[in-house]
């Protein structure tokens, strides 16, 4: 329990700046629904003059757009970006900081398993990530519940905004991995910028291409199809079962490495 | 009773570094000096055996247990001083102690007060101001707050002035005499000579001998030197034993390894006006092993 909490204290700070972040852009997108809605026919006829490829790739589905649940999960695709660095971030400097600042020798020539320094270490930002969830569903729960009228689907705006957990679960994974795989990481934000723009970017030349198969396997963003969550209620649960596996294997795997790396000195 | 056996110890990583086939034991309550230049294998002997890197071959046990197996068992009684230290810089040197007794079920507050005053360590002060001497002495404290029944100091004493060498020193006699095995690594002769009852010199990731700092002295060549009042016959020093002879004028020196009457007979048939003898101190010891 020790090293939770110590790891947890660590994480305070950047995780309350993270979860302010979240809500105030989520603030910043649902506080222009009541104009937009407005006067949603001149809007309509705007973003009809996109062409469709573009309209596809940013995600934006005029039938629903000017819904509130449509227009939540449009601005909701940027949330997950920015939830996806949180938890790469986070993900990446777990193990990664211990060898940069080189308190590895401390750590480990302590009377424990490094089972036990792993996995109280993911527990720790496991619980930094709940706790930003937490904090965000209720936020926009309430911002919601402010600035509309309109009668919508409370278990599809759950469902919706859970989403951000599981992205942010499937790129803790990968931070996780990557941070045990490396030698040094220098820097952080590069790589975690890097690898969550670069699944971003497919995400979107995926949603142009319009299939369903390899392509959208290959970018996390587009396992939770909020227009497919809110017509059904429901998850598709292929993508459910692919996000698990991305999970645990890279957790087992990052174990693993971990269990049998040697630490070297500085 | 052995705390420490290393039994073929092999490490090899990348081409260049690494250890081969390290082998030796530090008995209980002993202080043993592990010495060898930067880059000998020191530090990668002592990171095997608190299982931070793993052997390639061999093994090593301590307190009779697998270091690998059994390692957190065994860190129990094990505390530790890392050649470079370093800790979280945004915590309070109080804060940090108290994290590192948290791994141990004992209470320490008590032994970190003790330490602290000894060493005149300010423990309301964040990490990441310190100096490296005063860093080094969180090292210290951090190592020995749990009362373990073994030290392990790789290079322990760089960035302490020497007043605070001089305490660290008397407060490891002290640990060792309330029955501390020590294991020492170092590069620094003196302080190895000065703590050491038994040393280990290690050379390109060979153990090169081990053997106790006395039997080191003894075996070894003395030096002599001696003032003439006449140019002495240096046709009389030709004996074999006598090595680096040197003749400058009327000063003669050389070392020598044997028979010492035979020196005595040489020294009678000259006048001396002055004559030195002298033990060779480590470093000269030290010195012949790495030239072979």
């Amino acid at each position: 329990m020790n090293i939770y909490r110590h790891e947890l204290k660590a994480y305070r700070k950047s995780t309350i700046i993270w979860t302010f972040s979240l809500i105030g852009l989520t603030a910043l997108f649902l506080s222009m629904f009541p104009s937009i809605s407005k006067d949603a026919e001149q809007f309509g006829k705007l973003l009809e003059g996109y062409p469709e490829a573009v309209r596809k790739a940013i995600g934006l589905e005029l039938d629903t757009f000017f819904s509130f649940l449509g227009f939540y999960s449009y601005t909701f695709l940027y949330i997950t970006l920015a939830g996806a660095i949180q938890a790469m971030n986070l993900g990446l400097s777990v193990f990664s900081k211990e060898m940069r600042e080189k308190t590895a020798d401390f750590l480990l020539t302590k009377p424990v398993t490094r089972e036990k320094v792993f996995l109280s270490k993911l527990l720790a930002a496991l619980t930094s990530l709940l706790v930003t969830n937490v904090a965000f569903f209720a936020a926009s729960f309430l911002i919601s519940s402010r600035i509309t009228t309109e009668d919508y689907s409370g278990k599809a705006f759950l469902l919706i905004s859970l989403t951000l957990l599981f992205i942010q679960l499937i790129f803790l994974a990968l931070g996780l991995f990557i941070s045990v795989f490396a030698r040094q990481l220098k820097n952080i934000t590069a790589v975690s910028f890097g690898t969550v723009f670069g699944f971003f970017l497919l995400g979107m030349l995926s949603s142009t291409s319009g299939s369903d198969g390899a392509m959208r396997l290959l970018s996390p963003f587009k396992y939770f199809d909020t227009a497919y969550i809110i017509r059904h209620g429901e998850y598709e649960w292929r993508y459910i079962l692919a996000a698990s596996i991305i999970v645990l294997v890279s957790a087992a795997m990052g174990l693993i490495i971990f269990k049998k790396k040697d630490i070297h000195s500085v | 009773m052995n705390v420490i056996e290393i039994d073929r110890l092999t490490k090899q990583y990348g081409k260049a570094r690494g250890i081969t086939d390290v082998s030796f034991s530090v008995k209980e309550g002993e202080i043993f000096g592990f010495i060898g230049p930067n880059g000998a294998g020191k530090s990668t002997t002592i990171r095997t055996l608190l299982s931070l890197i793993y052997p390639t071959s061999g093994n090593a046990k301590i307190f009779g247990k697998d270091c690998v197996k059994f390692a957190p068992e065994i860190k129990k009684e094990i505390g530790y001083l890392p050649s470079e230290v370093f800790y979280y810089d945004n915590m309070k040197v109080g804060e940090l102690l108290a994290y590192s007794a948290s791994f141990y079920r004992k209470d320490c507050t008590r032994r970190i007060k003790e330490l602290a005053e000894m060493l005149d360590l300010d423990l309301g002060r964040k990490v990441g101001d310190l100096s490296l001497g005063n860093k080094k002495k969180v090292g210290i404290v951090q190592g020995m707050l749990h009362e373990p029944k073994l030290l392990i100091l790789d290079e322990p004493t760089s960035g302490l002035d020497p007043l605070m060498q001089q305490t660290f020193f008397e407060l490891l006699r002290e640990e060792n005499k309330k029955g501390v095995t020590i294991l020492f690594s170092s590069h620094i002769l003196t302080e190895v000579q000065k703590l050491c009852g038994r040393v280990a010199i290690i050379k390109e990731g060979k153990i090169v001998t081990v053997e106790s700092i006395s039997t080191l002295q003894e075996n070894n060549y003395k030096k002599f030197r001696v003032e003439t009042s006449s140019l002495p016959d240096i046709a009389a020093f030709q004996i074999s034993g006598i090595k680096d002879l040197e003749v400058n004028g009327r000063n003669v020196r050389f070392l020598f390894k044997g028979d010492l009457n035979k020196i005595i007979n040489i020294f009678s048939g000259l006048d001396i006006v002055n004559l030195w003898v002298e033990e060779p101190d480590l470093e000269e010891i030290f010195l012949h092993y790495y030239e072979k």
